[in-house]
């Protein structure tokens, strides 16, 4: 039997495994991909460690440190190999996999680490009308195409969406000698990192529209991306009349979100939060089922990779307090996002380990520059932080200390905005 | 010297050149296409309709309840998909209720098996997330739901398996008639000889009668908008949903596909350009908009593609299936807009019987095989089925699209089976891969690869769907 079953081999199942192989566990790992690392592996640019490692790394150069770390830990692990099911029976997780080499194969283990990463929104997902041609990419599989297997999709390419990728993409494409006409973003505000404005926009002179959306598409006759018509939106994102512009390019990378990757709980009956589209979790990452634990982009997206190690990490060290305690009494409580706040994470407070301080990630709902973060319990304000410049694109994380909370009621985070 | 040339490759087409294989005949398929299914028979509900709407005594009526029976003997013989999932119409209020009562008149006079009327709350009994505000329903059992381009796909299949000739890339360009034969040209520069023409062009069938004679119809192109729901959402509603059907056609439906995504759609509008599939936001409005009459809570959110299909309507207001009054030898089959897929078996053998009379001419082909072994859905089949074939095929254990679950070994087969492709829609039509939720985030990539390597080519030549539709311009770093 495994203690525990690791599912992803990117930056959070790493960790994740290292964590609780080192706590003398016995763990595996299975990994789609012909290789560790997961989406690190195609993000050649630099911005990767400074918070783990105080040093600036690429992505393949931090997942490589991690790699080095996994193996020397000789943890087992699987790759070419496909997790294909997962069920619970009685108190045992059943992982069915598929490979070429090992056909279909079954693992038992007490526990499980999901941490499968996320998948890209896609245009059929935001409905941008028009034909449907080839040309429209999200910026992931445009990054994949132009790093790992080293072809390019076209020279005139416009961007919707400024997530980091898209803006990352911006500046790939340019580099490699295209075109980029521009970023269009229906929010009055970037949904990337201001840093990656900076370099990825700004240094380059791109426009980046904000307010703006796109509208059509148009191919031309071997059905490959001709035209695109870029408007401008109000407050309520309706477009506004006369503010077309057309762009003639070949590729529209599509930079509209990323959306945590759990389909395989698709058959567990497990609670689901529709404001991370992911689970809910207590604040080791345990999800409303036992033993089953979620990391990384399937739980959260994360900006930065450092806060996807470190959470992992920690999600190593409950999965073996886990592992270790057979008595699993439950006081779970309510954590509640209240007023401008997004999404929060744990969404539930567990009162039965009570020797850990709880770390908060959210978002805010929109930009704000001077607010007061309130963590409320029964009407009363337990914790208070000023907070400056809060926007939807950066994640936050706070510290709760458990043992100022009473175990009973739900417990509400929220942010006045003051002047 | 052919004996027949079917122009067209849509389910119409294929259903006709089964049909013709017989016979013997030969047979040749021209499509413009670089594929079968490429156009009507790509963007539709895929329902095969009970019969409740077509004017009783119409063509229509009477090919479409014969088609909807012939769909049980194709999924025998072809192993076709089929999902018996029954249909209600939906009337809200005492108005709807009356007009819900003609087609309970229709029903009637056009034999409809097994029709029955519910109140709103029996309905929604069996459909529990049918809108509150549904007073009465027309249940409608015999009503199925298929996928039609693997019904193209296997009636093509089979009809070259028994002889007859398929052409993908042949654009008909001009038919010339000669004393006792047509000269049909291709690409303006190849030509052919036969002895008899099918016109099966579906929207252009109106242009190419137009090659020999003025068409006795004209096809007004009306086009139909679709949302796609992530089939995670399977069992929502398991029933067909049509509104009371209007002069616009049968409505917006809620439609269960065979591999679990929901249908809404379609829209109804008249085109200007019959060729131009694209979709406009006042059209995907008007979907969300009319849905919302039908059921509650319907999970736009989950949302994972839209496309649009035009409809072959035609200015003669029923199927047009006959031979042309001036020149011989040339038979017409056109204004096949729906229900033309559920009708599309029955179109075939009224045609060939009734309308040819082929029987008359020719000998029955004895060789006729009527099977088409099932295609491998690896991970349909039960673990026993998956660990035997494993054993032979390692290739059937390596998941390319996560989110179908389908395998490289599938995928390669579907390059190299008789209907080959070398394209990555292609490969979506055959084996789904990249119709999931990730619309082929994670897979494309991986199939771009298998087809350059099972095909010699260049990743540079790989094509998404049209000849040209190149996924990459150049490599990175290399002028060209
Ligand atoms: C929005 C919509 C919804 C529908 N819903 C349903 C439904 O739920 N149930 C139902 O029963 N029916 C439905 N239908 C109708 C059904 O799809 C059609 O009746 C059927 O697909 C028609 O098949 P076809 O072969 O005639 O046409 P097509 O599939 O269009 O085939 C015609 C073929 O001819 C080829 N061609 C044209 N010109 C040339 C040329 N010059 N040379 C060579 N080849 C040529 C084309 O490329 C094409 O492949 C719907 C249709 C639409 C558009």
């Amino acid at each position: 039997m495994i203690d525990c079953i690791v599912i992803g081999g990117g930056a959070g199942g790493l960790a994740a495994a290292i964590e609780i192989k080192r706590l003398g566990h016995n763990v595996l790992l299975i990994e789609r991909e012909d290789k560790l690392g997961g989406i690190l592996n195609q993000c050649i640019h630099n911005g990767f460690g400074l918070e783990i490692f105080k040093e600036e790394y690429t992505g393949p150069e931090y997942a490589d440190k991690y790699i080095k770390l996994f193996l020397r830990e000789k943890i087992n692990y699987l790759i070419d190999t496909t997790v294909i099911d997962l069920y619970k029976e009685e108190d045992i997780f059943i992982v069915k996999t598929s490979s070429e080499t090992l056909g279909i194969r079954e693992y038992k283990s007490k526990s499980i680490c999901l941490s499968t990463g996320s998948y890209e929104r896609t245009r059929g997902q935001i409905s941008i009308p028009g034909d449907r041609p080839y040309g429209v990419i999200t910026a992931g599989s445009a990054q994949r195409y132009i790093n790992i297997d080293g072809y390019m999709t076209g020279k005139r390419v416009f961007i919707l969406g400024s997530g980091d990728i898209g803006l990352i993409m911006a500046r790939r494409m340019t580099l490699e000698g295209a075109k980029v006409l521009g970023v269009a973003e229906i929010m009055p505000y970037s949904n990337g990192l201001n840093r990656n404005i900076v370099q990825c926009l700004n240094d380059f002179d791109i426009p980046l529209y904000l307010s703006h959306t796109v509208t059509n598409i148009k191919a031309d006759d071997s059905n490959h991306l001709k035209e695109i018509r870029v408007m401008k939106v109000d407050d309520s994102f309706n477009v506004i009349k006369d503010t077309e512009i057309d762009f003639q390019v070949d590729t529209l990378l599509l930079s509209v979100g990323l959306i945590p990757d759990i389909i395989l709980l698709d058959q567990l009956d497990v609670e689901i939060d529709p404001l991370t589209k992911s689970v809910k979790v207590d604040q080791s990452n345990q999800t409303s089922i036992e033993g089953l634990f979620v990391c990384g982009n399937a739980l959260q997206i994360h900006d930065l990779v450092d806060n996807v190690s470190k959470e992992s990490q920690r999600t190593g060290k409950a999965i073996d307090l886990y592992l270790r305690n057979t008595n699993h009494s439950n006081k779970k409580i309510s954590f509640i996002p209240g007023v401008n706040i997004a999404y929060l994470t744990p969404q539930y407070i567990d009162f039965s380990n009570p020797n850990e301080k709880v770390v908060v990630s959210f978002r805010p709902k929109k930009k704000i520059e001077k607010s007061l973060l309130k963590v409320i319990q029964n009407d009363r304000i337990v914790y208070e932080k000023k907070k400056m410049f809060l926007l939807p694109a950066e994640m936050e994380t706070i510290e709760l200390d458990i043992l100022h909370f009473d175990e009973n009621q739900p417990i509400t985070l929220e942010l006045e905005v003051i002047s | 010297m052919y004996d027949y040339i079917i122009i067209g490759a849509g389910v119409i087409g294929s259903a006709v050149a089964r049909e013709l294989s017989k016979y013997q005949v030969k047979v040749l398929c021209l499509e413009k296409e670089n594929d079968v299914a490429n156009v009507q028979t790509l963007a539709n509900s895929a329902i095969i309709h009970a019969g409740h709407n077509p004017e009783p005594g119409s063509l229509k009526a009477r090919l479409s309840l014969w088609g909807n029976l012939l769909y049980d003997d194709l999924e025998r013989e072809l192993n076709i998909p089929l999902l018996r999932t029954g249909a209600f119409v939906v009337a809200h209020g005492k108005e709807e209720e009356k007009d819900l009562d003609k087609y309970v008149k229709i029903c009637k006079e056009n034999k409809v098996p097994g029709y029955q009327l519910l109140s709103g709350q029996q309905a929604r009994k069996i459909e529990r997330n049918l809108a509150g505000s549904i007073t009465k329903v027309l249940s409608l059992p015999s009503t199925k739901v298929t996928n039609p381009w693997e019904v193209a796909f296997a009636l093509m299949e089979n009809a070259i398996e028994n002889g007859v000739k398929l052409k993908l890339n042949h654009r008909v360009t001009k038919i010339i008639k000669e004393n006792d034969f047509y000269l049909v040209e291709v690409n303006h520069h190849i030509n052919f000889k036969t002895k008899n023409i099918i016109n099966a062009g579906g929207v252009a069938s109106d242009d190419i009668g137009q090659m020999i004679e003025i068409p006795p119809f004209k096809i007004k192109g009306r086009k139909g908008e679709y949302y796609v729901l992530d089939k995670r959402n399977i069992g929502f509603i398991n029933h067909v949903i049509y509104p009371l059907p209007s002069e616009r056609g049968k409505g917006v439906l809620l439609t269960p596909q065979v591999h679990g995504e929901i249908l809404i759609g379609p829209s109804s509008e008249f085109v200007d350009d019959k060729h131009q599939a694209s979709t406009t936001q006042k059209g995907l409005e008007y979907v969300k908009e009319h849905s919302k009459e039908l059921a509650k809570n319907i999970p736009y959110n989950q949302i994972i593609r839209s496309f649009a299909g035009i409809r072959s309507t035609s200015t003669y207001d029923d199927f047009y299936i006959q031979e042309s009054k001036y020149n011989k030898g040339f038979y017409y089959l056109g204004g096949i807009e729906s229900p033309g897929l559920t009708a599309a078996p029955a179109i075939a053998k009224y045609l060939i019987n009734d309308v040819i009379g082929v029987q008359n001419h020719y000998l029955i082909n004895n060789q006729f095989k009527p099977y088409r072994k099932a295609k491998v859905e690896f991970h349909r089949l039960p673990l026993n089925d998956q660990k035997r074939l494993l054993e032979i095929e390692p290739k059937y254990g390596k998941i390319i699209c996560k989110c179908e679950k389908i395998t490289e070994k599938e995928i390669i087969d579907a390059i190299h089976g008789l209907l080959g492709t070398h394209t990555i829609k292609g490969i979506k039509k055959r084996v789904r891969a990249g119709a999931g939720i990730c619309q082929g985030g994670y897979c494309e990539e991986k199939v771009m690869k298998i087809l350059a390597r099972e095909l010699n080519l260049d990743p540079l030549d790989i094509i998404y769907d049209k000849d040209n539709s190149k996924l990459f311009l150049s490599e990175s770093k290399v002028e060209k």
